[in-house]
This record gives structure tokens, sequence and C-alpha cells, in this order.
């Protein structure tokens, strides 16, 4: 009754601090729906070629021609300067142009993905040619480029949305358990509350029920979002997503609980906060993917526990996979949560 | 049922860099408002929090309306009320609100709106605390205090920012808590309000107890009684000469000399002759009582808020 009693007064007191409920709920939509609409790479992902100063009227430009307008690559041609600019600028994967008596093609290393498939259907068109000119009439296999369900890289805001849950909950538990709760400290609200008969864990459970529910609100609203504006949907179980909220919920709650241990004022938490915060922010993978990164930024947050979580949140929501082969990912978070709870138990303070 | 509200023997507390409480002990009795004075540093705030249950004393023995903190622990909070030197709630609670939720923790709890009227908060029961003055915020922390109907009533410098006005409107609500038959213990740092409110009060500095007693009773017992204050044009003169030349003390303190005499009859003419010669050029006589301050100024050198 009297954890009720809290609870309820935690829920009404978050509705009515309007920064609190801009940065929880607004904030992260608008993050989704601006990064996702900015780099949305459409539907159907496109293949693009660029063709430099090749001119469709010389006998061998024809058919080659004529055999590349039979695949799914989108031809874009320039004349060679225009290419050369674009080529500059870092915007074509894959370039063909004149090379000798015949074509050369140019493959851009940052974007080798698409460059090399590309380059893979353009040497498979000339070897296509060549077959037609010895008089054979090669079939042609279709070839459909698609991201399934639209889960995969090819839809951004497939990617980013499961980062964003993730670090939803990172900043619930550093900011709004860990740093509240040192203010509260700091404050003497928890002088206040000494001096009456309420136990103590009944504060704190209030507190943290009233966290969850408003982790899973913004999850929830987080994924119509996602459905309505980008039509991703998640490929896994809701109770396995839900079961993992929940650790995740836990272990950054715990962060927050300890951290806050570790500080006398709020001033500074914000600095030992902001030292596992920004991090975890920017290299565990919440807005790119950490394949392509330096080896040397990979270790260095391979400890941190949101690099692990996200992946097995990608898992579940892009893979449609459950926890088979996130074993070590899992014992991460889940060595992290029971770690920090134990600082917490043993750091905390109430005066 | 004992007749002591709060019986203290011997409580020390040192902290890593200081002997905060070095071996204390205060009787307070059912009924009566006691005060608790001493100079920044001196120790009150730390023995408040042993006393409310805050922190823990290394060592002696407290006990509360008869019950101790290691073994009634509960029953204790139940009991009492406490207004800390600052209150601090959410922002976005009313004051209703607030009275609510702290009552909903207590088995024994008073109606919102009788607290509200009696710290005079009805037209402000519905606004978020961070609308209200400095002086409602006190009156609203002092109604929370009382939200237990409780039977020992702590406020640590009830009335400190406020303005004359708003702790004169403080003083009655203390003497009616009082009247209720309730026990107040206080700190103050205005020895007008410990002179007013208190029946009896306790000095401390160092961390011990130097004196204790009624008001009246602690400025009897000054070997001092009267102050004679010559007020000058703009800053006084060193008074080091003219004291050798009395043969008294004589404090200099702003515009001001203090001169502390058990007959002031005898000194008078002296003063009035040395105003007549010039060798002493100030406007303005005064003789006055000795105060609280001055029983304060005698026993610690100090005054109570330098």
């Amino acid at each position: 009754m009297l954890l009720l009693r809290q609870f309820l007064m935690e829920c009404k007191l978050y509705s009515r601090d309007r920064a609190a409920m801009f940065w929880t709920f607004a904030f992260p939509m608008l993050l989704l729906l601006g990064l996702g609409t900015i780099f949305r790479s459409g539907a159907t992902p496109q293949l693009t070629l660029v063709v430099a100063g090749v001119s469709r009227e010389a006998p061998a430009g024809r058919q080659l021609f004529q055999a590349l307008e039979r695949t799914p690559l989108k031809l874009l041609e320039l004349d060679p300067a225009a290419a050369a600019a674009r080529w500059e600028k870092g915007e074509t994967a894959a370039q063909l142009e004149p090379a000798g008596s015949g074509f050369g093609l140019k493959v851009n290393t940052y974007l080798a993905a698409q460059g090399q498939m590309a380059a893979q259907i353009v040497q498979e068109a000339n070897l296509a040619v060549q077959v037609a000119r010895d008089g054979h009439q090669p079939t042609w296999m279709p070839v459909q480029v698609e991201s399934p369900g639209h889960a995969h890289s090819g839809n951004y805001a497939a990617f980013l949305l499961p980062g964003l849950l993730g670090l939803n909950l990172l900043s619930m538990g550093l900011f709004s358990v860990g740093m509240v709760n040192v203010s509260y400290r700091e404050k003497g609200k928890f002088r206040r509350l000494a001096v009456t008969p309420l136990p103590k864990w009944i504060f704190l459970l209030g507190q943290v029920l009233q966290r969850l529910v408003v982790a899973f609100l913004q999850a929830a609203l987080m994924l119509l979002l996602g459905y309505f504006a980008f039509g991703i949907r998640n490929q896994g179980s809701y109770l396995l997503l839900a079961a993992v909220m929940a650790l995740g919920s836990g272990c950054f709650m715990a962060m927050g609980f300890a951290l806050a241990g570790f500080a006398q004022t709020t001033e500074s938490y914000g600095a030992i906060s902001n030292a596992f915060f920004f991090p975890m922010m920017f290299l565990s993978g919440v807005y790119f993917t950490l394949d392509s990164a330096p080896h040397w930024m990979r270790q260095a947050v391979v400890l941190l526990p949101l690099s692990p979580y996200l992946r097995v949140l990608r898992g579940i929501f892009n893979d449609g996979a459950g926890f088979a082969g996130h074993g070590l990912d899992l014992a991460v978070v889940a060595a992290w949560a029971v770690a920090c709870f134990g600082v917490a138990l043993k750091r905390f303070k109430w005066a | 049922m004992t007749d002591l509200a709060l019986r203290v023997r011997g409580i020390r507390k040192a902290y890593p860099k200081v002997l905060a409480v070095d071996g204390l002990d205060l009787d307070v009795r059912r009924g009566e408002v006691f005060g608790l004075l001493g100079p920044n540093g001196a120790g009150k705030t730390t023995t408040l929090e042993m006393i409310e249950g805050i922190t823990a004393p290394d060592a002696g023995e407290i006990q509360l309306l008869g019950l101790d903190w290691k073994r009634h622990g509960r029953e204790i909070r139940s009991r009492i009320g406490v207004q800390l030197q600052s209150t601090s709630l959410f922002n976005k609670i009313t004051p209703r609100e607030a009275l609510d939720l702290y009552g909903s923790y207590y088995p024994r709890r008073r109606k919102a709106e009788d607290l509200l009227e009696l710290v005079q908060l009805t037209d402000k029961a519905d606004a978020y605390h961070v609308t209200l003055s400095g002086g409602q915020m006190q009156r609203l922390a002092l109604a929370l205090a009382l939200v237990n109907d409780p039977e020992l009533v702590f406020l640590d410098e009830p009335t400190t920012g406020l303005d004359p006005q708003a702790r004169r409107g403080l003083w009655d609500v203390v003497r009616q808590i009082r009247d209720e038959g309730r026990t107040v213990i206080l700190t103050t740092h205005y020895m007008d309000e410990a002179e007013v409110l208190c029946d009896r009060l306790a000095i401390m500095d160092h961390g011990r107890l130097l004196t204790a007693g009624t008001p009246l009773g602690l400025i009897q017992e000054l070997s001092i009684p009267s102050v004679v204050e010559l007020t000058f044009d703009g800053t006084a003169p060193d008074p080091g000469p003219f004291a050798a030349q009395l043969g008294l003390a004589v404090a200099g303190r702003g515009d001001a000399w203090e001169i502390p005499t058990r007959d002031p009859k005898a000194l008078l003419p002296r003063l009035l002759e040395a105003a007549e010669t010039g060798a002493v050029p100030y406007k303005q006589i005064h003789v006055r009582r000795a105060t609280l301050e001055d029983v304060f100024l005698h026993l610690t050198g100090r005054s109570l808020r330098d």
C-alpha cells in the first residue's frame, strides 16, 4: 500500500516535469524520425553504377549497355569531369570507364559492399556479352536487391531503433536514477525521509518501478513510431524483447546507483557519469556499426556493457533470433549488473 | 512513563578531522520549549542529528520519550516531528500533496487541511512548491514536522532568513504547538527569539555544554548584569587607552563602545566627565540590562552571528 502510494506519487510528479518528459519521450522519437529520414535509403536499396565517358554509339559500348540494362543496376551516365567530381566527393560506389580498347572498373573502398556488388554484376554482364559474341544466347537469373522486412541496414532507422532503445536505458540509469539520487542526497531529501518511519527500500523500490514503467512506455512509443514512420517491426519475440529490456534496465539502473556512491555533489556526479556515458554513447554502436571501426576503438569499449547489450537487442529485433550465439554478450551484461548492484549496496550513501 | 522528553548522557561524535561533540548531557522536560544555542561549528547540528537518529553517536546514550534508538527506532520516528534546517521537496509538489504523502508514512496523522490552517498556507494549498516564498516554505516545513501529531518536535533554525513579521508569525505557531502539550526543541541564531520563546536553554561551544537554565536565570548569573553603550559619529576610536584609565573592559564594535559593568551608577559620572573635557567625543550614552547576547559573548568570547 505504501509502495503503491510512493509509486503513484513518483508517476504524478514525473508527469509534471516537462523537461524530463521531453528528454525521455519526445527527444528519442525526434532523433529516430530525424536520423531515420535523413539516412533513409528507400524501400528497396538501389545499386548505382556511374558510367564515365563511355558512348552508347561505339560498337563495343552498345552491347555492354544492352546487357547492363537487364541487370538491377541503375546507370548514371556522366561526362568524365562530372564523374571525377562525384568520385572525389565519395558518393560513387563503382564507376565504369574506358580503359585501353575496352573498359575498366573503379571501386570505392569506403562503399566496398555496394561497389563490389556492382562490379560483380558488371563483370557478369561483360561475360554475357562475350558469350553472345560466340553465338550463344545466355539466360539471366533474376536478381532482386532487398532488405528483409526492412530490418537490416538497408533501412537505417531499423538499425538505429534498437540502438536508441539501449541508449534510453543507459541514460535513464545514469541520469534519472543516479543523478536524481545524488541530488536528493545533496539537497537533504534523504535526510528528511530518514526522520520518518518510511522504510528506505520502499522509497527506492517505488522509484525503480516508476522508471521501469517509463522505460517500457518509451520503448512502446519508439516501436510504434518505427512501424508507422519506417515500416520496421520487431523480427523476434516480444516476450524476449521485454525480458532483455528488463535486464538492461536492471543493469543500467544498478550502474546509476553504484556511480551515485562515488559522488558528493551533482557536479562531481556529472563528471563521473560522463566518463561512462559518452564512450558508451559513441563507441558502442548506437548510431553506426562498429564493424568498420578501427581495431583499438572496438577494443576500448569491448568491456563496457552497452555494445554487448545492443548485440543481444539487435539479435532479437533485427534478426529475429533468440539468445543463441549471444551467451557471452549476455554474460557480460549480467556481470555488469551484478557487479554494479554489489558496489551500490556497499557504496550508496543516504547522507 | 518518564517525565523527560529527552535524556542525553555523554554522547560523543568524532569526524576524521574534528571532534564534533565531546561528551554532552541534556535533559528536556515534557511540555517545555527548549533552545540549543551555539556559534557556527559548535556542534549543534551534529548533536541534533544524533538525537534525531540521522547519525549514530560514537558513544553515550540517548533516550527520547523514554525509548532507545537501537530498540525502538521505528516507534520513536513515528512519535517525533522534525524540521530540518533546509527541507527539500520536489519542485512540483503542492503543500497539500506533500502533507498527504508524508502523512501516509505514519500510523497517526493530522488532516492536511488543519495543518495548512495552522501555518496559514490554506490559500497556497494547491500551488507548486517552487512558487512559495522563503517564509511559506519554512511554514510548510513546520507543518510537515507536525503531520504525525508528534509528542516531541525538533525545529532547526526555524526562522533563519525570514523577515521580522514572518518570524513573529512563526513564534505564534511555536507557542501554539507548546500550548497543545508538545515538547519543542529548537536551535536558533537569534537571541531575542531564544529569550522570548524558550522556557529553558543550553549554550554549547566546541562540542561541549557551557551552561543551561532559564533565559532570565542565565542573565542574572552573569557577573556583569548591565552594559553602558557609547555611540560615536562614524567609526569608534580605539578604546584601549581609555579602558586602561578606567580599569574596565571596553569592547569596540563598529560605531560604538560597550562597557559591561556591575555598577552603572558609579561609572556614569566618569563617562560624563570624559565627554565634557572632550577626551572621549561620543554622541550618545545608553545603559541597558545585559541580554542573552552578552551571556553568549561572555561565555564563548564570540558573538552568536559572527
